[in-house]
């Protein structure tokens, strides 16, 4: 395990930000850790990146009590802040010297570093600009590069791709995705965004500081969210069917939608009625019908 | 060794922060410059007339008018560069404010650089950059001084040169504990405005102690910084006392001039018409230790705060 994070507690004041969490990371495993704004997220990642104290509770990061040896962890994590955090009138090289330098990677290491960096995240055009000229999908891109600066054995994003368009959200994901499958990188991930944490090896759902569920994205489904058959023909058919046997049916201008739970009762159907599923989809309930369905609370809107 | 290269890196990159940041360095430069002109413009008459006045009082008539001009211009250049050192320092070590209000700070602390190192790299790019903006002012000062009347010695140039160090180590060292606290923008402007426009009156920079209220003066004779102008002020305006004791002012105007313009600072007694009467008078390597006593005190309260803030986190 990379983390292993057992009974965490950290208060504000009055104000209980993480509450008896527990949880562990796989190496090299893309990990969703998720929650609304205020959940306890960035106090947990400040607690495992060593920069904040815990009040109760153990954790372990690579193998090393955080009690212990807090500049070794610190030499094996990378961060992605939710917002830059870099220098904005500093060019990007700049930023990434003064980074890699408190990493102590100086001069030549510095430069093949550099080197790596500008062809991994495509930065040729970009290395010598400030970042205050530069677009929000290339300023993310050199956030990425300073959070890979010191070779991270695990990568914290937190929220990385919030604001970003989806053509640069692909992009830095296509980076991420690279590196990690060349590194075996381990990948601790806070969004906003569903269907990236949908593509997760793990997910931990977190509420008011404390976790509410954990699972693959694939059992959280099953679990905490229904399936849709969609029908686009003999509509009326089906609705007096489907309403008839208890479900709930909503209709919609052209299609018909039934919510059903579970995949096997969708087959059933289909041997029981097949003249009904002439023209239909099955949707599989996604982590945004999981997340709501946990928490009660709509994620983009938390 | 490697923390050492860590300090020079971050160094490097909050002096580049400071210097990129075109608008902080301007208004870094461009007031003190400002002062000096504003203080050339509107108080040179004032200061020439009250030294007339003084030589009069001692039946002294000065044919150099050089000397004249060039003793209101060293006492008001004292004065800026005594300021400056405090509130450049204050304003250039908005790095280190905006590092905390824009989170930079926490991408540092999640690297293996010890919180110290983080700190000393704030202090010592303040410090230099202070200094720089200093010299600059001075370099502008020695041109105007050697326009209107250049009478200082090259043994002057140095101290003033060993006044300016301690000057800028005291105003990086007050910028550092009080910048310490602030952690908002609307903080940091506050205390840049409350500093600038008080910190001249109460170090006695813009108007002599002399001119004071007994009570007033003592009280001001308390604090340190008013041993950073008491040091320049020597400094600047020794090479002028002595052109003006060769030219034949007697030594009661001499003592009467650097009594009522602060090369004297007199603790205590009372300030009579021209001279100081009782008191204790505060010899200038008093000065210099008082001033290096206060910057040990600032550094002493600068470390804890950097150890109490790592145990708090």
């Amino acid at each position: 395990m990379i983390i292993e994070i057992n009974n965490l507690t950290k208060s504000f004041k009055e104000v209980k930000a993480v509450d008896n969490l527990s949880f562990a990371v796989r190496e090299g495993e893309l990990f969703a850790f998720l929650g609304e704004n205020g959940a306890g997220k960035s106090t947990t990642i400040n607690i495992i990146s060593t920069v904040l104290k815990r009040d109760g509770g153990t954790v372990k990061v690579c193998g090393e009590d955080i009690d212990g040896n807090a500049a070794l962890i610190k030499q094996k994590i990378g961060i992605v802040f939710q917002n830059s955090v870099l220098d904005k009138r500093l060019s990007a090289i700049d930023n990434l010297k003064s980074r890699a330098a408190a990493y102590g990677i100086f001069g030549q290491n510095f430069k093949k570093k550099l080197e790596e960096l500008t062809e991994l995240l495509d930065l040729g055009e970009i290395i010598n600009r400030p970042l205050i000229k530069l677009s929000g999908g290339q300023k993310r891109r050199i956030d990425i590069a300073r959070a890979l600066v010191n070779d991270p054995e695990l990568l914290i994003l937190d929220e990385p791709t919030t604001g970003l368009d989806p053509k640069t959200r692909r992009t830095v994901w296509n980076v991420i995705e690279k590196y990690r499958r060349e590194r075996e990188l381990t990948v601790l991930l806070t969004t906003h965004y569903m269907e990236e944490a949908a593509v997760a090896d793990y997910v931990v759902i977190i509420d008011g500081g404390r976790k509410v569920a954990e699972g693959t994205p694939h059992d959280l489904k099953n679990n905490y969210a229904a399936d849709f058959i969609r029908f686009y023909s003999r509509l009326n058919e089906a609705e007096d069917l489907f309403a008839h046997l208890g479900y709930a049916v909503k209709r919609e201008r052209d299609f018909l939608e039934v919510e059903v739970k579970g995949t096997s009762q969708i087959t059933k159907y289909i041997c029981s009625y097949p003249q009904l599923f002439e023209d239909f989809e099955v949707l599989k309930g996604n982590m945004d019908n999981v997340f709501l369905n946990i928490t009660g609370k709509d994620i983009r809107e938390a | 060794m490697t923390e050492f290269k860590k300090l020079c890196a971050l160094v490097s990159r909050n002096m580049k922060c400071y210097f990129k940041d075109k608008f902080l360095f301007f208004v870094s430069l461009i007031t003190p410059m400002i002062l000096l002109v504003l203080f050339i413009t509107f108080l040179r008459g004032v200061y020439l007339d009250i030294f007339k006045q003084i030589f009069a009082a001692f039946g002294f008539q000065l044919a150099e008018q050089r000397v004249l001009e060039g003793l209101a211009g060293s006492w008001l250049l004292s004065s800026i560069l005594a300021v400056s050192a405090v509130t450049v320092a204050i304003c250039s070590n908005a790095v280190m404010v905006n590092d905390k209000i824009e989170n930079s700070l926490n991408d540092f602390l999640i690297a293996p650089v010890k919180r110290t190192t983080l700190s000393i790299s704030y202090f010592i790019a303040n410090f230099t950059v202070t200094l720089i903006v200093e010299l600059a002012v001075l370099s502008v000062g020695f041109i105007y001084l050697a326009v209107v009347g250049w009478y200082l010695s090259f043994t002057d140039v140095l101290l003033i040169l060993l006044d300016i160090l301690c000057c800028v180590l005291f105003g990086a060292l007050v910028a550092g504990v009080v910048e310490s606290f602030v952690s908002t923008q609307g903080a940091l402007s506050a205390i840049s405005t409350l500093v600038s426009g008080m910190y001249g009156f109460i170090c006695g920079a813009y108007m002599p102690l002399s001119q004071f209220a007994d009570g007033m003066r003592n009280v001001i004779c308390c604090l340190p910084g008013t041993y950073s102008v008491g040091i320049l002020r020597n400094h600047f305006m020794s090479g002028y006392v002595n052109k003006l004791t060769e030219l034949g002012l007697p030594a009661a105007g001499t003592e009467a001039l650097k009594d009522g313009f602060d090369c004297n600072l007199t603790f205590g007694g009372a300030f009579n018409k021209v001279v100081y009467e009782g008191g204790t008078q505060i010899p200038v390597w008093a000065m210099f230790i008082i001033l290096l006593g206060a910057c040990a005190v600032l550094l002493a309260a600068y470390i804890s705060i950097v150890v109490l803030s790592n145990r708090k986190k």
